[in-house]
């Protein structure tokens, strides 16, 4: 019993770092109405700062060119001054992303603020990655420095920085919740949450609050990091998905109440530390001899899932004006024609191209797949979905264990899998069923998380280890990437398997174009512009919904599938959230709303094709390229939100107008924004 | 004559705050009637609760069928349409794709079909009803580009399209000017007199007392009088409640030729 209460009061360190991150979450809601996923990163980021700044006494600087990586500021640096400056770059960040990104941002829809908090997020952990290395490292402690500080309850000792980090957490909600009821900033920032329009005509500043109400979100979720990095360990991953839990506390919170968020996430920590305690005893469920992982992760997603229907399933409505949250999905005029080109361009490209670049262009194919697949469930429907790459993931792994132990091969494996991700899709999807927009995100992230840890990492799946995949077999005829060919022959993987996945995927994106020119596909456009409108002709919001979920976890199989075949083998780093969520951005990059789009984000992605040529022909490392993504999602959100595919698109309708004409004047207006395509083409050959 | 949709004691409660209480109206089968009633009397409520959209007591009958237990697309598809203060509209889709979608459903067939060939079955009631509220050359426009008038008369097309059994318009008139107030008026009593039932909410008094068979008033959510529009117009309490002093003035102009419709 009373090691039981031991962890329980061990748990209250990450339960602090929890509701910390619920509480930055809160403020960035109630200042902004964005539903911030950033928040752990900037723990994270945080943490960094301060153990760069003990340890060494540098600076780390921003990506920059001729910027240097850090600054020497002379030797280590003492507790509190180090403590002070990595809270002040926290807060720096804060300002810098509410100013530049969010301010910008303030009558746009939810969905592409929470999208904006996204691609923060993805920068600063490419960012984490590329100074520190994706490994952890154990980082120096803030509270408690010896075993002197310990508390002794019940007979055990218990570290005094867990009651400290917990008194901190409470203190901190205690002085919001008080300045919120009884200042004019926090009735100012109230007022503005509710009515942003009726605030400014009451002379407040929607603008200020945002700004204020942000820079005290990062700092909290900075000091936060800092505080609790020495008790997890210092890692790009760890502290930067512990926002899943936190989106957990801020959800019963209803997105306001600082009480219920710090006792909500206090609450998690202590029940994630129970599971550790637990999976030592021996009833625990095993696999493989060990205890089964990621049940924590498993309980977080079960504690969304249950905090979306004790609200109500609804975020309580800020007073903005909403605009439409997507760009228009444009209907392509033709498809056959387009489809065709592609798979010659894409075929003659693997019978010419050197091996690395056509394991680079297979890399691509599949990842076009993946990004066909948020097309349907994001661009049509406008259902934010993170789970993508998860169910490719779920099809993978099917796909191995059909080989292995039910002798199913090719092409039968690869349509069973991607028929048992059609079902773990629509399990989420009826379990967010009445989520919509920003809700489904955070339910999909919890899923995506709970998905790796509980499922892929389970050893008797996949495992870091991984499972094999044996080569897809069809009439004798091997088909996999070490296949034999005629031409180009010399090493992996082989222009057969390629052809295979350039047919697979122009079938699947002339069908996605099919979809959008069906009647399905204007219902599916029509719930996405006004679900109660779509209610009243008639239209069953819900069907269609599931209908795009299905199709779409359809499609993420298949791409799995042909994953599985890529790889040789699979394993959970190949499925992991962070990837997950580059491809989200990568999406949205290529043009979330159009099948040109997720082509061009399948050419975008990490360890793609323009990937390739960047990294061999400018020598510019992968890490750079997922920095530069999460960059690009923010901007494509701000500036051009179809994507590149809507500027080519709009570049070229414009030069169909105007070059026929021979009007100088209208020549020059239609080849300047043309340099933009051509500059998207030079880094693809 | 048949009851095409009848409500009987239907009530919204907002916490505390009863919109809508024990309403009972009687649409026909051709017969048009109008909701009015003061800003905040319930008449928007009342059709959001007929159509499914807010939780309510009481019973809603459509055509004799109980349908008060419906989600919202169950009664659409039974027969019972709607348009929207604000309009509405799919803004993604063009003018006739909004009408196309709100034709009903279709079996996965078409719909495979329809994927394989990019080719959309489209309905001969699109058209004819796209002509019939003056549409037809903005079909293909996008339903983002019009303007406003032409988005309340795109709502009333697409709510007309299912061939519904009944159809609630909630301020189908405002944002339009008198001429074209006018001109929805005579293709809105074309539609009844060809049997369609209709309950029509507007704040143009000149519209609802020169179109309308009946009138219903509504005040805190409550019927306080109903009867023919020239009935409505001298009674008492209506005059106090809602038309107050400038009801003489009303009176006038909806007889003149170029009412002016009251604000």
């Amino acid at each position: 019993m009373s090691e039981i209460l031991l962890f329980a009061l061990l748990g209250l360190g990450l339960g602090a770092l929890i509701a910390g991150l619920g509480l930055a979450i809160v403020l960035s809601y109630r200042g902004s109405g964005t539903v911030n996923l950033a928040v752990g990163a900037v723990a994270m980021l945080g943490a960094y700062v301060f153990y760069d700044l003990k340890t060494a006494g540098v600076l780390l600087m921003p990506p920059i060119p001729f910027v240097p990586d850090t600054i020497s500021l002379g030797g280590p640096w003492a507790t509190a001054p180090a403590f002070g400056v990595a809270v002040l770059v926290c807060a720096f960040t804060g300002a810098l992303f509410d100013v530049v990104v969010l301010r910008r941002l303030r009558g746009a829809s939810p969905l592409a603020k929470l999208l904006a908090s996204l691609g923060l997020m993805v920068t600063l952990q490419a960012f984490a990655v590329l100074r520190f290395g994706s490994s952890g490292q154990s980082a120096p402690a803030v509270l408690s420095e010896g075993p002197s500080d310990s508390v002794r309850v019940f007979g055990q000792s218990v570290p005094d920085d867990r009651f400290i980090l917990t008194g901190l957490v409470i203190l901190a909600a205690t002085i919001l919740w008080v300045v919120y009821r009884y200042t004019r900033f926090g009735l100012a920032t109230r007022a503005a949450s509710e009515h942003e329009t009726k605030a400014m005509l009451a002379g407040l500043a929607p603008g200020e609050l945002s700004l204020v109400n942000n820079v005290l979100g990062f700092a909290v979720a900075g000091a936060l990091g800092i505080f609790v990095a020495p008790m997890t360990q210092l890692d790009p991953t760890t502290i930067a998905l512990s926002v899943v839990p936190a989106l957990a506390a801020a959800l019963f919170a209803g997105f306001t109440s600082f009480g219920i968020v710090t006792a909500a996430g206090l609450a998690m920590g202590v029940l994630s530390s129970l599971v550790t305690y637990f999976s030592s005893k021996s009833w625990f469920p095993t696999s493989n001899g060990v205890a089964i992982p990621g049940v924590t992760e498993l309980l977080y997603f079960l504690v969304v899932v249950i905090a979306m229907f004790a609200r109500g399933a609804k975020l309580p409505t800020r007073g903005t004006l909403e605009e439409t949250s997507l760009p228009p999905a444009g209907r392509a005029r033709r498809v056959l024609a387009p489809g065709g080109a592609l798979a010659a361009v894409g075929i003659a490209a693997l019978l010419v191209m050197p091996f690395d670049f056509r394991q680079a262009m297979v890399n691509s194919v599949i990842a076009a797949i993946v990004c066909l697949s948020l097309v349907v469930v994001v661009g049509f429907v406008g259902q934010a979905s993170v789970i993508q790459l998860g169910l490719a993931g779920v099809a993978g792994f099917v796909v191995s264990r059909l080989a292995l132990h039910a002798g199913i091969g090719f092409p039968l494996a690869p349509v069973i899998a991607a028929a048992v991700a059609t079902g773990a899709g629509l399990l989420i999807a009826v379990s967010a069923l009445r989520v919509r927009g920003v809700n489904l995100a955070i339910v999909t992230l919890a899923a995506a998380l709970a998905l790796q840890q509980f499922v892929f990492a389970n050893p008797a799946i996949g495992g870091v280890g991984g499972a094999v995949v044996p080569s897809p077999q069809f009439l004798g005829l091997n088909l996999g990437p070490n296949a034999s060919f005629p031409i180009n022959d010399a090493s992996p993987p082989s222009p057969v398997f390629g052809i295979l996945c350039v047919v697979v995927a122009v079938c699947l994106g002339m069908l996605v174009a099919g979809i959008r020119r069906s009647g399905l596909g204007q219902r599916m456009l029509a719930v996405r512009s006004n679900e109660r409108a779509a209610a009243a002709v008639g239209i069953n919001v819900r069907n269609v919904k599931l209908v795009a979920f299905a199709i779409s976890s359809a499609l993420a199989g298949l791409a799995g599938a042909l994953y599985a075949y890529n790889f040789g083998s699979v394993s959970v780093s190949n499925f992991e959230v962070p990837a997950a969520l580059g491809f989200v951005a990568f999406a949205y990059l290529g043009g979330i709303t159009t099948v040109a789009g997720a082509f061009i984000g399948g050419l975008l992605v990490t360890q793609g094709l323009a990937s390739q040529a960047i990294n061999v022909w400018f020598g510019v490392p992968v890490n750079y390229e997922l920095l530069v993504a999460g960059l690009a999602l923010i901007a494509t959100i701000m500036f051009n939100p179809l994507g590149i595919a809507g500027s080519v698109s709009a570049t070229l309708r414009a030069r169909s107008r105007h070059l026929p004409s021979g009007d100088s004047s209208h020549k020059r207006i239609a080849t300047e924004p043309g340099s933009d395509s051509r500059n998207v083409e030079a880094v693809q050959p | 004559m048949t009851s095409a949709l009848k409500i009987q004691g239907l009530s919204v409660s907002y916490g505390g705050v009863r919109a809508v209480s024990g309403v009972d109206l009687l649409l026909a089968e051709g017969q048009l009637v109008g909701l009015i009633g003061p800003n905040g009397a319930g008449k928007t409520t009342l059709i959001d609760a007929c159509c499914g959209f807010t939780a309510a007591t009481g019973q809603v009958l459509l055509a004799g069928e109980d349908i008060s237990r419906l989600d919202p697309h169950q009664r659409a598809r039974r027969g019972l349409a709607r348009t929207w203060q604000a309009a509405d509209l799919f803004e993604d889709l063009t003018v006739r794709e909004n009408l196309l979608v709100s034709t009903g459903p279709r079996p996965w067939r078409t719909t495979t079909r329809e994927i394989l060939t990019g080719r959309v079955a489209t309905s001969k009631n699109v058209d004819e009803t796209l002509d019939g509220v003056g549409l037809g050359p903005l079909a293909d426009r996008g339903a983002h580009e019009l303007s406003q008038g032409q988005r309340k008369l795109v709502g009333v097309a697409r709510a007309l399209v299912g061939k519904p059994k009944a159809v609630c318009m909630d301020e189908p008139a405002a944002g339009l000017d008198t001429r074209e107030s006018r001109e929805l008026g005579t293709r809105l009593r074309g539609f009844v007199d060809a049997g369609l039932a209709m309950l029509l909410v507007d704040h143009d008094m000149g519209l609802v007392l020169s179109v309308c068979d009946h009138i219903v008033v509504l005040d805190f959510g409550k019927v306080i009088a109903s009867g023919t529009p020239s009935d409505i117009r001298t009674h008492p309490a209506v005059i106090e409640a809602y038309l107050g002093r400038a009801a003489a003035t009303v009176t006038d102009e909806s007889t003149m030729p170029e009412g002016q419709g009251a604000a």
